[in-house]
């Protein structure tokens, strides 16, 4: 078992792995740490992986893990973690954008006690309407629905101690959410100021098509981490909702129609029977929700076991 | 001491087959002129007395056959997965249990899995009907779409892949059909290649209307394992809001007609319609949610990227 792993997950950046490289190189080696460098390539079209293989042959604490094909950033941070052998895991942009010079006050307030530290950009360098602006609001929904206020979810550079990174589930997009999750399940998380450069090499991969992402995303956040583990509760209360909708204009028909002279009854019996079959097929859905969560592996308590004591959220500092 | 087997081919017997003792007899033929030494392995998917009569009599005659009978019919998937399970060689080969490419062509198509992971048959040039050419030119229509990968002939049973493919993806159902597919959703390397088309699998074909039906749904369920898998709300999500916001207009204007034009909301059907949408909007919200449900409590079993290679 190694001290330390810094993932860096690299897609299409061969002009940034060398630099990359000696930068982390620099910073890493005078902690004198038994550590050791990912790369996770993920299905680079250039030559990132035949600069990073040179690399490696020359390192050997360097690893190099190539993808078959381009998989997305959280699967390319779940291989690092998965392959990682140190106790303490930091993960890194590969674009340069990050500074390794951040690492050693990382390192620092892991050995505080604090089982996920993240960074946040204090002088972010990109375009202020197509990647500040929505980067605030998203944050700031994401801080609300979660009740998790982390002032940068999309920053990469972070630290993690090993048992709680690999007790997370990261699919799809998760990545971001890692420190909101790791926080309701009763981890230790602080925020540090970070460097951040503006990019020299390569393009920036994201764009603003990814709002509706972000927003069915927080939806999904909200659903695991709130009611995956009962479901019941919450859609037997949307049942009740459609319920209370059903009788209303089952009310106004008995009521209204029945007095009145040449109106129509079908149509708010109609609206009635609908809502009331909503209202069932919520409840069938709760059940299986149920069904669902009791058959999986991955229970909310063992996501919150990770720490004994269970510290909410006011282990958060609210300002560094 | 028996010689390691470097090629597998396995053939699985479900339904449609053509006389199995002559069709072995090319298969043979074609398999000794790839120079590799290999192994056929028939999975008799249920009960074919005629099928596994001819079989017997041909290990009795010295063929080595392996012979894999399941108990009842399982399906095609589940019959080549079990063929795959019993295979030894690191070169596995499909073969129909009909003639549906000339079996000369197979060294050529083993040959070309040197630059590649998977090799797929195309049958090319077509000499079959209009009619079955139709079929298949609309099935892949709407097929490529979804697929991510431009596939002319996913019908055709004969391919070639490494081993190490049919470790990576688990296949089920009508699934089997798809395998090229979920192989190039994986990151492996596929290769179609032309190889001529059988005489015998010439004529018309026309199938059950159930048939239709269930390539149709495949289409479906190959959309959410190539696109969805882990995100199931994003696709349900945006349905379902669309769906609901519909609904919701009709019953904005429906309260606007009442409120400023003092229509009777109780006389009209379109209300019916609006709170429809609004329900059926819902309902695929709520199902959306319980996908991810399924997925996050599931989470510890999906690995969502497949290595190629590790340094050091």
């Amino acid at each position: 078992m190694k001290d330390l792993s810094i993932i860096a997950p690299l897609y299409n950046e061969e002009e940034c792995v060398r630099f990359l490289y000696e930068a982390i190189v620099k910073v890493v080696d005078p902690l004198q740490l038994d550590h050791e460098i990912l790369f996770v390539d993920d299905g680079s079209k250039d030559g990132t992986f035949r600069v990073a293989r040179e690399l490696a042959e020359r390192d050997k604490r360097l690893r190099v893990i190539r993808f078959r094909r381009n998989f997305g950033q959280t699967p390319a941070m779940a291989a690092g973690f998965d392959l990682a052998r140190g106790k303490i895991l930091v993960t890194m942009d590969g674009d340069l954008q990050n500074d390794p010079e951040d690492i050693p006050r990382f390192m620092v307030k892991i050995g505080e006690g604090f089982d996920i530290v993240c960074g946040w950009r204090e002088k972010r360098q990109d375009k202020l309407v197509t990647r500040k602006i929505p980067s605030v609001i998203a944050n700031w929904l994401i801080g609300k629905v979660t009740r998790v206020p982390i002032r940068d979810n999309g920053c990469s550079l972070k630290a993690y101690r090993r048992e709680v990174i690999q007790k997370i589930p990261l699919y799809s997009e998760m990545h971001r959410f890692i420190p909101a999750m790791a926080s309701i399940a009763g981890s230790r998380v602080a925020q540090i100021p970070v460097r951040h450069h503006a990019r020299k090499y390569g393009k920036s991969k994201y764009g603003l098509s990814r709002i509706y992402k972000v927003l069915l995303d927080l939806l999904m956040i909200k659903t695991v981490v709130s009611f995956s583990s009962r479901p019941m509760l919450w859609f037997g209360s949307m049942a009740s909702l459609a319920a209370i909708g059903s009788l209303l204009p089952l009310a106004y028909s008995i009521v209204v129609v029945e007095r009145t002279e040449g109106v129509s009854i079908v149509v708010p019996i109609g609206v009635a029977m609908l809502l009331g079959a909503l209202s069932i097929f919520l409840l069938f859905a709760g059940a299986i929700g149920e069904l669902v969560y009791k058959t999986g592996n991955l229970k909310m308590h063992t996501l919150a076991g990770l720490r004994a004591s269970f510290t909410g959220f006011e282990t958060l500092p609210k300002e560094e | 001491m028996e010689p390691t087997i470097e090629l597998s081919a396995i053939v699985p017997v479900t339904g449609r087959y053509d006389d199995v003792a002559e069709l072995y007899g090319l298969y043979k033929k074609g398999l000794e002129d790839t120079g590799k030494s290999y192994e056929i392995i028939y999975v008799v998917d249920g009960e074919y007395p005629e099928v596994m009569d001819v079989l017997k009599r041909l290990v009795a005659e010295g063929e080595r056959v392996k012979i894999i009978k399941l108990a009842r019919w399982f399906g095609e998937a589940t019959a080549l997965t079990i063929g795959i399970q019993h295979s030894s060689g690191n070169i596995l080969l499909t073969l129909p249990a009909y003639q549906q490419v000339e079996a000369s062509e197979i060294p050529r198509l083993v040959e070309r899995l040197r630059d590649c992971d998977m090799v797929i048959a195309r049958r090319w040039p077509r000499k079959d009907s209009i009619l079955n050419r139709i079929q298949s030119g609309v099935f892949h229509m709407l097929l490529n779409p979804v697929s991510e990968f431009k596939f002319h002939d996913i019908g055709c049973g004969v391919r070639v892949f490494k081993n190490l493919v049919a470790k990576e993806i688990n296949i089920y159902g009508d699934q089997h059909r798809f395998l090229p597919i979920l192989a190039h959703k994986y990151g492996f390397r596929v290769l179609e290649v032309d190889a001529a088309q059988s005489k015998m699998d010439i004529p018309s074909r026309i199938y059950s209307p159930g048939i239709y039906v269930r390539r149709i749904l495949d289409i479906f369920s190959i959309f959410f394992l190539v696109k969805f898998t882990k995100k199931p709300l994003r696709f349900f999500g945006i349905l379902g809001s669309s769906v609901f916001t519909a609904g919701f207009l009709i019953l904005l204007y429906l309260l606007y007609t009442k409120l400023f034009q003092g229509v009777a909301l109780g006389d009209r059907p379109i209300l019916l319609l609006g709170t429809l949408l609004i329900v059926l909007g819902v309902q695929v919200f709520a199902i959306g949610l319980l996908g991810e449900i399924i997925i996050f409590t599931h989470a510890k079993d999906i690995k969502e990227y497949t290595i190629d290679q590790v340094i050091n």
